[in-house]
């Protein structure tokens, strides 16, 4: 148990590395909480790779996913969609493909704080100063290992990876494309390819001796990443990155903004096989003139969202690729002095497609005003315990910290199972 | 107190019978015939020096000694680490030095050989100044034939302004500084503790200011370490107790530790030496309060200036100040029989099972609820306590050897856990007896034979514990790498930039609402106030546009400082990481190499990953080192062959000239196509550039 009196390498995160190899076997704890989900239930592992949409600022449930109608409806009316359930007036382009979806409208939390909301709905843990909480991706990285051999299983797009590895080693940690347009940063170098060859040669020659003499498990992680790293600026793997190959209309098709190619981006990367992509959209703080900003950010998700499922279908991919819509909170029902919605985690909406999961399918619901939880509440941690049920982690399994401290997919929360086909 | 100390000793000596099997001592007499037994430690300026098996060194003049002896002086090779700085370090060095030896020996180790001195001056500037030395700086070093080199270049960079620098980012990533937190710049923050470390202020000084700080963070930057958690004193309070204590209670915020001796309870009652404490300016009655703020906010009419006023309101209103009574109750979720919830909570000192001979400080009982935070410091900053001393002594171990005693250093429940408690248990001992002078403490380290040896080279046994046969194979932190660079370009003159924002800040921002002050004055110290901030480029964190121009350095202004501003190349301010926006911007090399985002205590992280290594083959700082303007370049382009060239880029980036066959292969490089550029390129991209010998 006292392992950590046994450190034999240099860094606390090398050192998580080897517990974290460790904990695969020997420190996981089973059924802590006294329950067990049967890893055959409905639409367990079904997904192969999430697509996790992640909306910064707090999205209003009422104008997208949960329209109401009288005093609390926002600029648009409510709208029909293609299956039996309503969306908000912007969501023009997803009506069409609603019979894709399943709408959580009974998701509640108590942090109306944005950056503990964004971490809460990331990693289903409270932040704290004294630990960081793996994402999804990290998670399922743990469970199922690599999911390509040479580049990362997660990837961050219009967002800093934050250390989304949490308290697993930092090549667990997503890579972060801060442009989609741009692509992978610093992948391209400023020689030629023909002096890199060259340096990269006197590189090998001029380290050999320091690397022959410390052969310890830190000089042997930087040269495999050197390695991997030169790999893929070299290989075809680069391609995953680059929006080039795509053809202009369906860079078109999913809108000309960061949000739009960060999802064209998301689709490729699933291609080439990354299991845990990350897209955010900032800007969804609304508190004055929501309209304009519903017009905009809205609109944006509205393109991108149902360009990338339908893109999905029509190649085979939305079965194994979990689409998750969400935001740290909703926005209150009140319409505030400056025609805006002000903080709202008391209840909100989240969205499931594909991945084993429901077409056509709401799950819960709030009340009249869209105020509270009316029906069938549904915590941040059940919703996270969801997305790794549907990759098929084993969410109740607990593992312990290098710190010694016990944690689970989604801390301990229940996934909706409902929402599974 | 000190015969128990030589009593300890005295068992140890027993144990393992010699200071050190492989040193020769040999008896030396003196011309009226006295004898000692000792190591010749070498001869300088007409004084022998001799250590004897304890460890002191005792200076003799050289005519003193016996004609044999004196001839043995002229010729003897001098053992270990040269001549020390004064007898008393050397002994105690060398009682550092017996326990290590006694622990690997216990195990059937052997030390590693004692480091060269290419090796040791390139890692003394990284420990101690937190850069690489310069070309100059490390041939200085390297052809000095003094005996005495070593000790000298120790406290040469103890009483650096890289000493500072680099310690600072240690305390910056265990203590979470940021320029903004609760939505406020703490500037003034940092420049107190930057001014704790340039005093060298004794660590249970500086600690006991923290707890006990009062005032508005503008006036008084020491409640910065309250304030960085306003209104969550139960995270704080968790962090307190781990970071200084050792003492892992973070589960027992909610709930009683599963594994460890700690409940809920007794966090709680620790929790309520605060619990007088306002943090978040909802209570208190000495006027700095949000309700204060509230009511100035209120009385203008001015919408425009109405909104300004907010934020540097919310500035002004950050304080501590304490209540009259303890308001902390039990959380709403307690389950344990000991209480309900909602139930007020006393305070108490936890203890800890080895503490049974030996009784922490228990401090003074006092029926004012004023004096509860300060009957927690005296408790926790005692040399009595426990834990404070092993805590800080074990961390700064790890600073020096790469890995504590104890680890990880924020759990000390059980010291006798630790891989050497006899070392944990002498450490804390002498934290004490240096009256918590950390420069002292570490002095006393750097000269011990144990840092001096060689960097571990190979991966120990899967589980074997690490023994310190030398201090561990090292990869450079974000700012060693970082200050590193900015030398290759600059050189030393980079450590010469301070940033003082702190008083800047707070004549920008403070608003006086004292007894004079007017509804007019108010609005006027808004209004002057506002127009300060853009300077700050509003309130949001470090410039977050890329474009904007990289930093505005705010140099403090006494009347007779010279302006200077650090260099930029190609949008990097070539600043110390100290010195730079705290934590720097997502992007950034530093954050990039692993810099911790301040968000959790001591994360800064030293691993690898592939984003980081394009960086480092193409990003801005390689173009930087590499390009003409750059220091090491034109030093390298001004030497005249070839070889000569190499060598240069050889002791700028690794403190050491080129073997025969890497100084072959460089020179063939660059007479076939590569040029200097290319070849300061591959010295970057090495492990041997990023790793610390």
């Amino acid at each position: 148990m006292k392992l950590e009196n046994q450190l034999d390498s240099l860094s606390r995160r090398s050192f998580c590395e080897k517990w974290a190899k460790a904990s695969l076997g020997v420190t996981v704890l089973h059924g802590l909480g006294g329950r067990a989900f049967a890893a055959d239930g409905p639409g367990f592992g079904k997904a192969k790779n999430v697509i996790f949409l992640q909306m910064i600022g707090g999205m209003s449930h009422i104008d997208t996913l949960d329209p109401k109608d009288g005093p609390t409806q926002g600029p648009k009316a409510p709208i029909k969609t293609k299956a039996d359930l309503q969306l908000g007036g912007t969501m023009e382009n997803l009506a069409k493909q609603a019979d894709k979806i399943s709408i959580i409208r009974s998701m509640t939390s108590k942090t109306g704080v944005h950056a503990s909301g964004q971490y809460l709905i990331r990693s289903g843990y409270e932040q704290r100063g004294t630990i960081q909480h793996p994402n999804i991706g990290a998670w399922a990285q743990h469970f199922k290992g690599a999911s390509h051999k040479t580049l990362p299983s997660s990837v961050c797009v219009n967002r800093q990876p934050n250390a989304g590895n949490g308290f697993f080693p930092a090549s667990y940690s997503p890579l972060p494309i801060l442009d989609p347009d741009a692509g992978l940063q610093y992948s391209r170098s400023d020689v030629s390819d023909e002096v890199m060859r060259k340096r990269l040669a006197m590189l090998d020659k001029l380290d050999a001796g320091f690397r022959e003499r410390f052969q310890t498990a830190g000089v042997k992680s930087y040269t495999e990443f050197y390695e991997k790293t030169v790999s893929i600026m070299s290989s075809t793997d680069l391609e995953a990155f680059r929006l080039d190959a795509e053809p202009d209309a369906l860079k078109e098709k999913y809108g000309r903004n960061k949000f739009g190619q960060g999802c064209l981006l998301a689709r490729r990367l699933v291609e080439k096989g990354i299991r845990y992509i990350e897209v955010a959209s900032g800007g969804w703080d609304m508190h004055n003139n929501i309209e304009e900003g519903l017009e905009e950010k809205g609109t944006e998700l509205d393109v991108a969202l149902a360009a990338l499922l339908e893109d999905l279908q029509s190649r085979g991919l939305l079965e194994t690729t979990l689409v998750v819509l969400c935001s740290e909170f909703g926005r209150g029902p009140k319409i505030n002095g400056n025609a805006g919605r002000d903080h709202h985690p008391r209840v909100f909406s989240t969205m499931l497609a594909g991945g084993g999961v429901k077409g056509g399918f709401v799950y819960g619901s709030s009340d009249k005003e869209g105020f509270s939880v009316a029906d069938k509440q549904v915590s941040v941690q059940d919703f996270l315990s969801t997305i790794g049920w549907s990759l098929g982690l084993p969410v109740d399994e607990v593992v312990m910290s290098p710190t010694n401290r016990p944690f689970t997919v989604g801390d301990k929360g229940r996934p909706v199972m409902d929402v599974f086909a | 107190m000190k015969t128990r100390y030589f009593a300890f000793f005295a068992s140890v000596l027993l144990t393992i019978g010699l200071r050190a099997e492989n040193e020769v001592y040999r008896t030396w007499t003196d011309s009226q015939g006295r004898k000692l037994e000792a190591t010749f430690r070498g001869i300088e300026d007409g004084q022998v020096f001799l250590q004897i098996r304890n460890g002191y060194v005792y200076r003799l003049p050289l005519d003193k000694l016996s004609a044999a002896d004196q001839e043995a002086a002229r010729t003897l090779k001098p053992q270990g680490l040269g001549i020390p700085a004064d007898p008393n370090l050397a002994q105690a060095a060398a009682r550092i030095d017996m326990l290590v030896d006694a622990g690997l020996a216990k195990a059937g180790q052997k030390p590693n050989p004692l480091a060269s001195d290419e090796q040791f001056v390139r890692r003394v500037y990284l420990d101690i100044a937190g850069r690489i030395p310069t070309r100059e700086e490390a041939l200085e070093f390297i052809t000095d034939t003094s005996v005495s080199k070593r000790a000298k270049v120790i406290d040469k960079l103890l009483n650096s302004e890289g000493y500072r620098s680099h310690l600072f980012n240690y305390f910056a990533d265990m203590l979470r500084v940021a320029d903004v937190a609760q939505k406020a710049r703490f500037y003034t923050y940092q420049d107190w503790l930057k001014g704790q470390i340039a005093e060298n202020t004794p660590w249970d000084k500086l600690v006991f200011t923290m707890m006990t700080a009062d005032g508005k963070l503008l006036d008084n930057g020491a409640t910065g370490y309250l304030l960085r958690d306003a209104g969550m004193r139960l995270d704080n309070l968790s962090l307190t107790l781990s970071t200084f204590l050792g003492a892992n209670v973070s589960c027992a915020q909610c709930h009683d530790h599963p594994f460890a001796d700690w409940t809920q309870r007794q966090f709680y009652e620790m929790a309520a030496f605060f619990g007088a404490t306002e943090t978040y300016g909802t209570r208190g009655s000495k006027g700095y309060g949000m309700q204060n703020m509230r009511r100035v906010l209120a009385s203008i009419d001015d919408r425009r200036i109405q909104q300004q006023a907010k934020n540097i309101l919310r500035v002004n209103a950050m304080a501590v100040e304490d209540g009259s009574e303890n308001d902390l109750k039990l959380p709403d979720d307690y389950k344990y029989p000991d209480g309900k919830p909602g139930d007020l909570v006393k305070p108490k000192l936890v203890t800890w099972a080895d503490d049974k001979t030996k009784k922490a400080y228990q401090g003074v009982q006092t029926k004012n609820e004023e004096d509860l935070r300060t009957q927690f410091a005296k408790w926790m900053t005692s040399p009595d306590n426990p834990r404070f001393a092993m805590t800080i002594a074990n961390r700064l171990w790890k600073r020096a050897f790469g890995v504590g005693i104890k680890e990880p250093v924020t759990d000390l429940d059980d010291p006798n856990a630790s891989v050497n408690p006899a070392l944990l248990h002498h450490l804390a001992t002498e934290m004490v007896r240096l009256k918590f002078d950390m420069k002292q403490f570490m002095r006393l380290l750097y000269n011990t034979q144990a840092y001096q040896r060689e960097a571990t080279s190979h991966e120990l046994a899967d589980g074997g514990p690490y023994l310190f046969p030398g201090p561990v194979l090292r990869r450079m932190s974000a700012e060693q790498a970082w200050d590193s660079c900015a030398t290759l370009v600059v050189g030393a003159e980079v450590d010469k930039f301070h940033a003082h924002r702190g008083q800047t800040y707070a004549e920008v921002m403070k608003i006086d609402f004292g007894e004079g002050a007017t509804k007019e004055s108010i609005v006027a110290d808004i209004e002057k106030a506002a127009r300060g901030m853009r300077q700050y480029g509003g309130t949001k964190g470090a410039a977050k546009n890329k474009k904007k121009r990289p930093m505005q350095p705010l140099i403090s202004g006494g009347d007779d400082s010279i302006e200077v501003a650090p260099p930029v190349r190609n949008g990097l301010v070539l600043a110390r990481a100290s010195e730079l926006p705290q934590p720097e911007k997502d992007q950034h090399f530093l954050r990039m190499f692993g810099q911790s985002d301040r968000q959790i205590a001591d994360s800064s992280s030293d691993e690898g990953s592939i984003p980081q290594v394009l960086m480092l083959m193409n990003g801005e700082a390689q173009r930087v080192i590499g390009q003409n303007d750059s220091l090491v370049i034109q030093t390298a382009t001004a030497q005249k062959s070839p070889e000569q060239q190499v060598e240069s880029l050889y002791l700028s980036f690794f403190s050491r000239k080129p073997k025969p066959d890497e100084l072959a292969d460089a020179v063939a490089a660059l007479g076939s196509g590569l040029t200097m550029r290319d070849l300061s390129w591959v010295l970057f991209n090495t492990r041997e550039f990023v790793f610390v010998e």
